[in-house]
């Protein structure tokens, strides 16, 4: 189990958290969904975490918002937005701020699976 | 017994003593016959006989001695030249028949004295019989009985003066016995009467006195027999005539030897004028009292009435007054002529032709109507008719004059029969007319100083003027009401110099005493001061005075005295405030103005001089504005001016000027219009140049509708990403469920269970996605309107007054023609003034090249037919042709490069869900009418909309356009 990379989700869309930790175990990773970025930042999987999945519009604090809280705090978690809003400002900010991957919701599953490799190296 | 005294002396010394003697002698022959002859002789009376043929055949001495003949001239016949030539015949005559009827017989007549005086002498003869009774001669004595025939003379003379006397008297006078039977009565009397004595003796007592007298009288006669007293009072005696006249009548007894009363002397004077005299003077005092009393006139008058019937009975009075415009008659009194009668009089118009009370004041004179029925005068007047009918048969009317000999009343006097006034009953009339005449003229002139004194008073107490006179010697003062009110004085307050002068501004205590040094010279004076009132109020007053005129020797002013507080104050307020306005208007860059528009008279403020670049005082004319007036906006002010014409109330109006320099300005005007007395408006109104404003504005405005358009755009982006957002999500998760669910089916083994699940959520998913385009299909699609009363004028006012700035930038006129009682319409009204709006903005775009002409803009409401109100939009734009008509309502059409034209798409759909008809229909002159009606709430809610109504409809309307 240890050898498995572990894939936090953080989307306040109940069908993304529903669909997308069900079609990453079938690719082997360890997935755990959160609705909302503080839920993520309190958890325990901070420092396991090999990939966030981060949606970048949720109320309170957005993707992007979590991705400077992580900076400040020194984790450098790899991190792949998705996002239903085509916003090409916003996604080469985030992108410009570190970010592995931007999708566009509805993405592909080879476009999912590219950014996880490119984020998780060593698998 | 007299005559024997008499003639007692000269016996002895007769010297035809001898002569009797000797005749004695000749009869001698017997002693008898001697001694009878003697006897005769001494008889006292002159005794003669005679023979039975009437010779005389002896007298006695005393005969001769009286006659002075002898015995022998006086037998025979010879006595008769002793009789007085006057009674001879008759003595003669008389003698001879006593002769012949041998009867004695007396009689009388005047014998002369030997000294050749007549005496009276009463001669009675008894004829001498003998045994056989034949008369054998005749003996006769003369008596003298001259002292007797002169006192019963004398007293028959004295009896006639009496009775000449009594009946010349002016006087009645009667003697009548203590039970009141007369007992003679003067011919005054029976004059007065027309009877004769004994007709008055066969009537009862007092017959002839007035009723209303009669028992005083009898009471007052019983009590003098009683008392056997004189008395006297006053009563009324019937004429012959039936007039009763005043007597004055006085009693008195008469009493007889022995002291008893057997007769009353009743002595009556005809007071009856001197009674009417102090009747009518009594009854004019009184009245002239009242007057001078100052009683109200119509109890004078009516006093007057009551006077005047009580000297006339049977007359009945009436005074009428004039109406100060002399037109009308007043009642005045008539106190016995029927009320009626009175009523028809009060108010009447003096008429000539009406009656004798008109015909004598118009013609100013007496007019006598005797008989009112046959008199012609008044043959064609009702008048006749109505005095006859309230019984009334004769009419005296006398003009009253005043005196300045005007025409002020009528006196008139009415009778029950026809009847023409007698000489006393003129001279009544007369007095009387005169008396009411004063009494008028009295009331009149009164009410008159009543009026301007009330007028004097009232004009000093809205002036706030008083006024006084002074008396700078003797500090006399008199004040009007006004004065003692401006100084807060009680009315009975002693005014004084010194009182006065506690009472003014200590600051100005120095100049009123300047002002009073100056008068004690006799300066006429002009001063104003500050005054500090009782109630501690202070007061500018101004006081002006002269020297009273016509008193050399006297110093008195007479004065007007104003209390100038609240002018001065508001005169300062009104310097202020006309400075305020004044700089207000230069600050604010306003001018205000008037317009007379039918005299074309125009009045500007300064600060329009200023907008106008003219010298200030340039008369205003309508050439001097439009000659500033840019020409582009000339139409506006012809529009102006029309409307001024019409007189429409308020007006407002945006126009540029273009001045000499090139430069243009912006006016704002607004007008609002007052019609004056004679019915002409006059407006006032305020100028506002808004140049800069309008600039700014102008550049806003650009801004704004660039900024309009970027939201249109932007909002249409954003508007896209989040119908791409909403559809992503459920796509998102479609595809990853879909995905999973195939890598579970290609495990092995195959993960049915997962895969089943995710299936599950992909389904889900697709549902989410299907309700998304659902919802956005109602939003965008057709979807029912909400349904709410909605007045159009109310909408078209608002949307009229939202895009009035608009307009007014787009130099358009607006005019809203708005249905009275327009019944409310159910729909959608945010959607509905989306369409005025969107019909208004088309409209002025469509305008927007029109230069030669108002861009005038109508915005109609009406009720059209029956169940539906309509509201149209009228534009003289450039117009349509019958292709553009045909696709004016297809989506994306437009001939504009702003892209409007989707707002009549969707207008039209947002009316036909209204179930109403949208329509554009081209002028008769240039422009088009954009017309859209609406189902109204008369009969309930609007109905849906069907095929058929429309399809019908569309045949007559041109512009409609088939979707």
């Amino acid at each position: 189990m240890s050898t498995r990379p572990l894939v936090c989700v953080v989307d306040d869309d109940e069908s993304v958290r529903e669909s997308l930790p069900d079609l990453l175990r079938e690719f082997g990773f360890e997935v755990r969904p959160f609705s909302y970025a503080k839920a993520f930042l309190d958890s325990d999987c901070l420092a396991a975490c090999d990939c966030l999945i981060l949606d970048i519009a949720m109320p309170e604090m957005n993707g992007p918002d979590l991705q400077r809280e992580l900076e400040r705090r020194g984790r450098h978690i790899p991190i792949v937005f998705i996002t239903a809003h085509v916003d090409e400002k916003v996604r080469r900010r985030v992108l410009e701020q570190g970010a592995i991957a931007c999708l566009y919701k509805p993405y592909s599953q080879a476009d999912l699976l590219a950014a996880l490799h490119a984020a998780i190296p060593a698998q | 017994m007299l005559i024997t005294d008499r003639y007692q002396g000269p016996m002895d010394v007769d010297p035809r003593r001898d002569a009797l003697s000797n005749g004695d002698a000749g009869r001698e022959g017997s002693g008898m016959e001697s001694n009878f002859s003697r006897v005769i002789d001494l008889l006292p009376g002159l005794v003669w006989t005679a023979l039975p043929d009437g010779r005389a055949d002896f007298v006695n001495r005393r005969w001769c001695e009286y006659t002075a003949l002898s015995f022998d001239e006086a037998c025979g016949s010879g006595w008769q030249g002793s009789v007085h030539p006057e009674d001879r015949p008759a003595l003669l005559t008389r003698w001879q028949s006593l002769v012949a009827s041998g009867e004695p017989g007396e009689l009388e007549a005047r014998l002369r004295r030997f000294d050749g005086e007549y005496r009276w002498f009463q001669l009675r003869a008894s004829p001498i019989a003998d045994a056989s009774g034949e008369v054998v001669g005749w003996c006769s004595i003369a008596t003298d009985i001259e002292d007797h025939k002169r006192r019963e003379e004398a007293s028959a003379a004295r009896g006639r003066r009496f009775e000449q006397i009594v009946d010349g008297l002016p006087a009645i006078i009667a003697l009548f016995t203590p039970d009141g039977k007369i007992a003679f009565s003067n011919r005054q009397m029976l004059e007065y009467l027309d009877e004769t004595f004994e007709q008055v003796q066969a009537k009862t007592s007092a017959y002839n006195f007035h009723p209303d007298d009669r028992d005083e009288m009898l009471s007052r006669w019983a009590a003098a027999v009683q008392s056997g007293e004189p008395f006297d009072f006053e009563a009324r005696l019937r004429r012959a005539d039936g007039a009763f006249r005043w007597q004055w009548m006085r009693v008195f007894p008469m009493r007889n030897a022995a002291g008893r009363i057997d007769l009353w002397y009743g002595l009556s004077t005809d007071i009856d004028d001197r009674k009417w005299a102090e009747t009518l003077l009594a009854g004019e005092k009184r009245l002239l009292s009242m007057v001078a009393q100052g009683d109200p006139l119509v109890e004078v008058l009516g006093a007057l009435c009551r006077v005047v019937e009580d000297a006339a009975p049977g007359r009945l009075c009436s005074v009428l007054s004039i109406d100060p415009d002399g037109v009308r008659f007043r009642h005045g009194a008539g106190p016995s002529l029927p009320a009626a009668y009175n009523k028809v009089l009060d108010g009447l118009v003096m008429d000539r032709y009406y009656g004798p009370c008109g015909m004598a004041a118009k013609l100013k004179r007496q007019v006598i109507a005797r008989d009112v029925s046959s008199d012609p005068r008044w043959a064609a007047s009702p008048w006749p008719a109505l005095v006859v009918s309230h019984g009334l048969k004769s009419c005296w009317s006398t003009p009253i004059l005043s005196r300045d000999d005007k025409v002020i009343g009528v006196f008139a006097l009415y009778q029950h029969e026809p009847a023409s006034p007698s000489q006393r009953e003129f001279e009544l009339i007369r007095q009387f007319t005169q008396i009411a005449g004063v009494a008028i003229e009295r009331a009149q002139s009164e009410q008159e100083l009543r009026r301007s004194n009330a007028y004097l008073a009232e004009a000093q107490r809205l002036s706030l003027t008083g006024s006084f006179t002074w008396n700078p010697a003797t500090d006399e003062h008199y004040w009007s009401a006004e004065t003692y009110r401006i100084f807060e004085y009680d009315p009975s307050t002693e005014v004084s110099l010194g009182l006065v002068l506690q009472h003014i501004h200590p600051e100005d205590r120095g100049l009123v005493d300047r002002v009073v040094a100056q008068a004690s010279e006799g300066k006429d004076f002009e001063v104003e001061f500050r005054a500090v009132t009782a109630s501690g109020v202070t007061k500018q007053i101004q006081v002006l005075a002269h020297r009273m005129p016509g008193q050399d020797d006297r110093l008195e002013y007479i004065g007007a005295m104003l209390d100038v507080t609240e002018s001065r104050r508001s005169e300062e307020a009104l310097r202020r405030s006309n400075a305020f306005l004044a700089e207000a208007q230069r600050i604010s860059l306003t001018g205000s103005f008037s317009w007379r528009v039918a005299t074309g008279e125009i009045a500007w403020s300064e600060q329009v001089y200023r907008m106008f670049e003219y010298e200030p005082a340039t008369p205003v004319t309508l050439d001097l504005i439009s000659a500033r007036v840019h020409p582009e906006d000339l139409p506006l002010l012809d529009d102006m001016f029309e409307s001024a014409v019409r007189g429409v109330p308020d007006f407002e109006y945006e126009h540029r000027l273009l001045l000499p320099d090139g430069s243009i300005k912006h006016l704002r005007l607004m007008a609002h219009g007052t019609p004056d007395q004679g019915g002409q408006m006059e407006y006032i109104g305020a100028v506002q140049e808004v140049t800069d404003r309008r600039v700014s504005e102008e550049a806003l405005s650009k801004v704004r509708s660039e900024l309009a358009h970027m939201a249109r755009v932007t909002s249409l982006g954003a508007l896209t990403a989040s119908i791409a957002h909403e559809v992503n999500q459920p796509l998102s998760g479609i595809i990853t469920n879909a995905n999973t669910c195939l890598k579970m089916l290609a495990a092995d083994p195959p993960n049915v269970l997962g895969a089943q699940a995710t299936a599950r959520r992909t389904v889900r998913d697709g549902n989410r996605a299907a309700d998304i385009i659902k919802r956005l299909r109602t939003l965008f699609g057709k979807r029912d309107p909400t349904s709410e009363p909605v007045d159009l004028n109310e909408a078209a006012r608002e949307i009229i007054a939202l895009s009035w700035s608009d307009l007014q930038r787009s130099r358009v006129i607006v005019r809203a023609e708005l249905a009275d009682e327009l019944p409310p319409v159910v729909g959608d009204r945010v959607q509905l003034q989306q369409v005025i709006l969107n019909l208004l903005l088309n409209a002025a775009d469509a305008m927007s090249g029109i230069d030669d002409r108002p861009r005038q803009m109508v915005i109609r409401t009406e009720r059209a037919e029956s169940e539906t109100v309509s509201l149209t939009v009228q534009d003289v734009g450039v117009g349509l042709d019958a292709e553009s008509a045909e696709k004016l309502f297809e989506a994306f059409y437009t001939t504009k490069s702003e892209g409007m034209g989707i707002g009549l798409s969707i207008s039209r759909s947002i009316i036909d869900n209204h179930g109403g008809r949208l329509w554009a229909r081209p002028n008769d002159g240039p422009g088009v009418s954009f017309t859209f009606s609406v189902p109204c709430t008369a009969d309930g809610p609007a109905p849906a909309p069907e095929p058929a109504q429309q399809s019908a409809a569309a045949g007559l309307q041109p512009a409609m356009v088939k979707r």
